[in-house]
């Protein structure tokens, strides 16, 4: 009985939250009669979104396809590049560096030159997507294999374990927790990634549509493919929320 | 005359921390037969659970030799598995993986050292038979008592039939009752099996319980003090610390360490 009424308070939480937000953005739209090209209500919004369906639809599949091509190798980099990182000291004096650099410069100031180099198509977004989602991947990844305790890997010594083994056994499974803490994080990075490329150039993508519709003063198709955008994010995240619980099974 | 199961010689282990060296061993020098039940007591900090990782290749020593059935090992490198797969190490805390049931983590030296057949299936049921894990084989270790789990990092140790126990103080973190009965449960294993245990505690009760010999070792540096043979018959069962002789034992050894304890104080 406890038990149900909690699920059923996990699910009524978030929808009375919706309510509410929505719900007090729409009365203030409404009751002060604010002009749609400066802040459209949400239901505006969710009636364009709906209405001009088609017409998003393959910029939606555009940047849901680079986020997630993004993504799906910046995680396998994040992860490899860690494990070399941890395992060497040299290796870590030489990639470290370059590794942080790449976290500290704004993907902005990267995405034009990038462009210059390779072109407005949807690979440089990727490689764009990729250099900014790598890193927190890379990062939380290192944590969790330096924080392996010492007794464990006394016990993969004790048997004779090959690094390898040691690696599948032992080192991601205790450091998965925080491998899946940047892997979440990077799907986040991804989607604003993919936004701030498409912002930056080429006439394809949900970003690009932002900045289109958003110079006609088209503030209502604006808002829904931000919306959009907020869906693709939401969708990685509960994607690595439900791969974390069948992946990290013994801490659930 | 056959050499000695386990033969330490003049093993020194030196640690070089930030701020200072520490001589964790110094000159130790020690003989365990085939068979033998041996423990190392003595304050922390005195090296003994240096000693054993020593052995076991997972801590190299600075200088001295350490020799398995006569023959020296190779302390400078990684054991191979050969050496390793002859020796079985019981830590402190149980030590099992979180991510794998009680029965794949007691395969797991199988598994690493590459061999699991049907034979070693049957005779890891077996040991967690023996031990009494036979309702928790498919358990994870979260739903399992300490006393289980501990009886579960033995068995792991003992999985790919090792001649060589080493056992880093295994029951001290469990309370008194527990740890007499398991103490009990070592004591069948070893009899049953025969190998050689060097068994790591600071509990002088235990020590004398267990051993056929007791090395005593004092800190700073970490050394060999004396070396104390338990002449109490076996089989022994509980009732054998009431007796006069082992308290006996128990003083004589107690006093040893006590005044290391003072000294260390002062």
């Amino acid at each position: 009985m406890r038990k149900a009424s909690r699920v059923l308070m996990s699910i009524l939480a978030p929808v009375l939250m919706f309510t509410l937000l929505f719900g007090l953005w729409e009365f203030i739209c409404v009751s002060n009669n604010i002009p749609k090209w400066l802040l459209p209500s949400p239901s505006a919004i969710f009636s364009s979104m709906a209405a001009n369906f088609t017409d998003f639809f393959p910029h939606i599949m555009i940047s849901f396809g680079t986020v997630l091509a993004g993504f799906l190798l910046a995680v396998p980099i994040g992860i490899v590049l860690a494990t070399l990182i941890t395992s060497s000291k040299t290796l870590s004096a030489a990639l470290s560096p370059y590794i942080i650099v790449l976290v500290t410069t704004p993907l902005v100031t990267l995405l034009p030159l990038l462009m210059l180099f390779l072109g407005y198509g949807q690979k440089v977004r990727i490689i764009g997507v990729v250099i900014q989602a790598f890193a927190i991947v890379n990062m939380n990844t290192c944590t969790g294999i330096l924080n392996v305790p010492v007794i464990r890997q006394e016990l993969m010594q004790s048997v004779g374990a090959t690094k390898l083994q040691s690696l599948r056994h032992v080192i991601y499974p205790t450091a998965a927790l925080d491998i899946f803490t940047g892997v979440r994080l990077s799907a986040i990075f991804a989607t604003t990634a993919c936004v701030a490329a498409e912002y930056v150039g080429g006439n394809e993508g949900l970003g690009s549509l932002i900045i289109k519709y958003a110079q006609y003063l088209k503030t209502t198709e604006s808002f829904a493919c931000i919306f959009f955008v907020t869906i693709i994010g939401l969708f990685m995240y509960g994607l690595v929320s439900f791969l974390q619980k069948k992946v990290v099974y013994w801490r659930t | 005359m056959p050499a000695p199961k386990i033969e330490f010689r003049n093993v020194t282990k030196i640690f070089h921390t930030r701020s200072q060296t520490i001589v964790a061993v110094q000159d130790y020098s020690m003989q365990v037969e085939t068979g033998d039940f041996v423990s190392i007591i003595g304050p922390s900090g005195c090296g003994k659970s240096t000693l054993i990782r020593m052995l076991d290749g997972i801590i190299q020593p600075t200088s001295g030799e350490i020799l398995i059935d006569g023959q020296k090992l190779d302390t400078s490198r990684r054991l191979p598995r050969d050496i390793l797969r002859r020796m079985g190490f019981i830590f402190q805390k149980p030590n099992l993986l979180p991510w794998y049931t009680i029965r794949q983590n007691i395969a797991l030296p199988n598994k690493i050292m590459g061999k699991l057949t049907k034979e070693d299936e049957a005779y890891m049921d077996s040991l967690i038979d023996m031990v009494g894990l036979t309702h928790y084989r498919d358990a994870y270790p979260v739903e399992v008592s300490g006393g289980a789990l501990q009886r579960a990092g033995v068995v792991r140790a003992m999985v790919h039939k090792p001649e060589i126990l080493l056992m880093d103080e295994p029951f001290g973190a469990l309370d008194e009752m527990m740890r007499e009965q398991l103490d009990i449960e070592l004591l069948d294993i070893w009899k049953n099996l025969g190998i050689t245990i060097v068994f790591i505690t600071h509990n002088v009760e235990e020590a004398v319980l267990l051993s056929s010999s007791i090395y005593v070792m004092g800190t700073q540096p970490g050394r060999l003090l004396e070396r104390v043979e338990i002449g109490l018959p076996r089989p022994r069962e509980l009732g054998v610390i009431t007796t006069e002789r082992f308290a006996a034992y128990e003083r004589k050894l107690t006093g040893l360490i006590g005044k290391l304890e003072l000294k260390n104080i002062k």
